[in-house]
C-alpha cells in the first residue's frame, strides 16, 4: 500500500473518530458550542425559597446586560448558583475583565448568593448538557446537585 | 552600510553585481505570504477543531484543552513527515507550515529519518533534536526570563 494510501485511511479513521457520540447528545447541547441556546435559568431546589424564578430571571437579565456576552445559562443548586456565558469573538481578548466586573456586579447585587462565573465552552456545554437532564422527570435532584458541583469543580482545576 | 559595502567593491565588482540583478529571478514575495498565511491558518483551524474535540467528548476545558491539542497536532505532523506528505506542503507554503506547533513535530522527525543510516544511537539519537533542540532551549529560556521580569514586576507593584 502506498503512502497516500495510508494516509487517506488515517484521515478517514480521523473524520469517523470526530463523529461518533454525536448520535448520544440532547438536543439543546448538541450545537452549543456553535450557535446560541438562550436556556430559562433553573432552580433545582425550587421549594426552598420563594421568588427563586425572580431572583434567578433578575441574575439572568444582569448578565446578559453586558454588551461582549451573547448566550447566558444560569442553574442554582443548593448553595451554589452557576453563571455560565458566552463572549463575542472580537471581545474574547477581554475575557479576564469581564469575568471580573460580572462577578462584583452580581455580588454586589446579590450579597447572599454564592456565585460561580464562567466563560469557558466547557462549563457552558456541561451546564446546558445538566439543562437538558434536568428537564427529564426521571432525573433526580440530588443527581442535579451532584452534577452541578462537579462541573463547580472542573472551573476551579487549572491545568 | 550598504553604500560603505559598495564603496569597497572594484568597478568590476560593482558592474558584476548589476549584472546579475539583472538576470537574477525575483521572488515572489507576496504570493509566498498569502500561501504561509493560508496553509497557516488552515493548519491553526485543525487545532481548534482539535481542542473543540477535546473539549466536547473529554473532561478539558478551554484552558487545559490545549495541552493535548499541541501534543496531537505535532503527533500528526510527525506521522505526515513520515508519509512524505509533510515535505510537500512545507515547499508549498514554506513559513505557513514551518511557524506553527506542527513545524516542530517536523523538524524532530525530517532530522530523524536523514540520519536514520549513520545508525540509532549516534545517527537518530544524537541528531533527532539538531533542529528542534534550539527551540526547546529558546522556549525554555524565553519562559524563564519572562517568569522572572513578571516575578519581580508583581513583588514591586503588587500586582493589578
Amino acid at each position: 500500500m502506498t503512502n497516500k494510501k495510508y494516509a487517506f485511511y488515517i484521515l478517514i479513521f480521523s473524520i469517523c473518530v470526530f463523529l461518533t457520540g454525536c448520535e448520544k447528545e440532547t438536543p439543546n447541547s448538541r450545537w452549543s458550542m456553535l450557535k446560541k441556546v438562550d436556556p430559562a435559568p433553573i432552580a433545582l431546589y425550587t421549594e426552598t425559597a420563594a421568588g427563586q424564578e425572580e431572583l434567578l430571571q433578575g441574575i439572568k437579565e444582569e448578565t446578559s446586560m453586558m454588551p461582549s456576552i451573547y448566550d447566558v445559562a444560569v442553574i442554582k443548586g443548593k448553595k451554589d448558583t452557576l453563571v455560565a456565558y458566552k463572549v463575542k469573538q472580537m471581545a474574547r481578548f477581554k475575557m479576564k475583565r469581564i469575568e471580573k466586573e460580572l462577578t462584583e456586579k452580581l455580588k454586589s447585587k446579590y450579597p447572599d448568593e454564592k456565585f460561580t462565573v464562567s466563560s469557558d465552552f466547557k462549563i457552558f456545554l456541561e451546564t446546558i448538557r445538566l439543562w437538558d437532564k434536568t428537564q427529564q422527570p426521571d432525573f433526580s435532584k440530588e443527581k442535579a446537585e451532584k452534577r452541578l458541583k462537579e462541573i463547580i469543580k472542573l472551573n476551579n482545576e487549572l491545568t | 552600510m550598504a553604500d560603505s559595502k559598495r564603496k569597497n567593491k572594484t568597478p568590476e565588482q560593482q558592474q558584476y553585481e548589476k549584472f546579475e540583478q539583472k538576470y537574477e529571478t525575483k521572488r515572489p514575495v507576496l504570493k509566498n505570504c498569502i500561501k504561509a498565511f493560508f496553509v497557516g491558518g488552515f493548519i491553526c483551524m485543525i487545532g481548534q477543531l482539535i481542542s473543540y474535540f477535546y473539549i466536547y467528548f473529554f473532561h478539558f476545558t478551554e484552558q487545559t484543552s490545549s495541552n493535548p491539542t499541541t501534543a496531537t497536532v505535532i503527533f500528526l505532523s510527525m506521522l505526515l513527515t513520515g508519509f512524505g506528505i509533510y515535505d510537500r506542503l512545507g515547499q508549498f507554503a514554506g513559513a505557513g507550515s514551518a511557524v506553527p506547533v506542527s513545524g516542530f513535530g517536523n523538524s524532530i522527525i525530517s532530522a530523524a529519518i536523514e540520519h536514520r543510516t549513520e545508525g540509532f544511537v549516534l545517527g537518530v539519537g544524537g541528531n533527532i533534536f539538531k533542529l528542534a533542540g534550539s527551540v526547546i532551549l529558546f522556549g525554555v529560556f524565553s519562559a524563564f526570563v519572562v517568569a522572572l521580569i513578571k516575578t519581580i514586576f508583581i513583588m514591586m507593584t503588587g500586582g493589578f
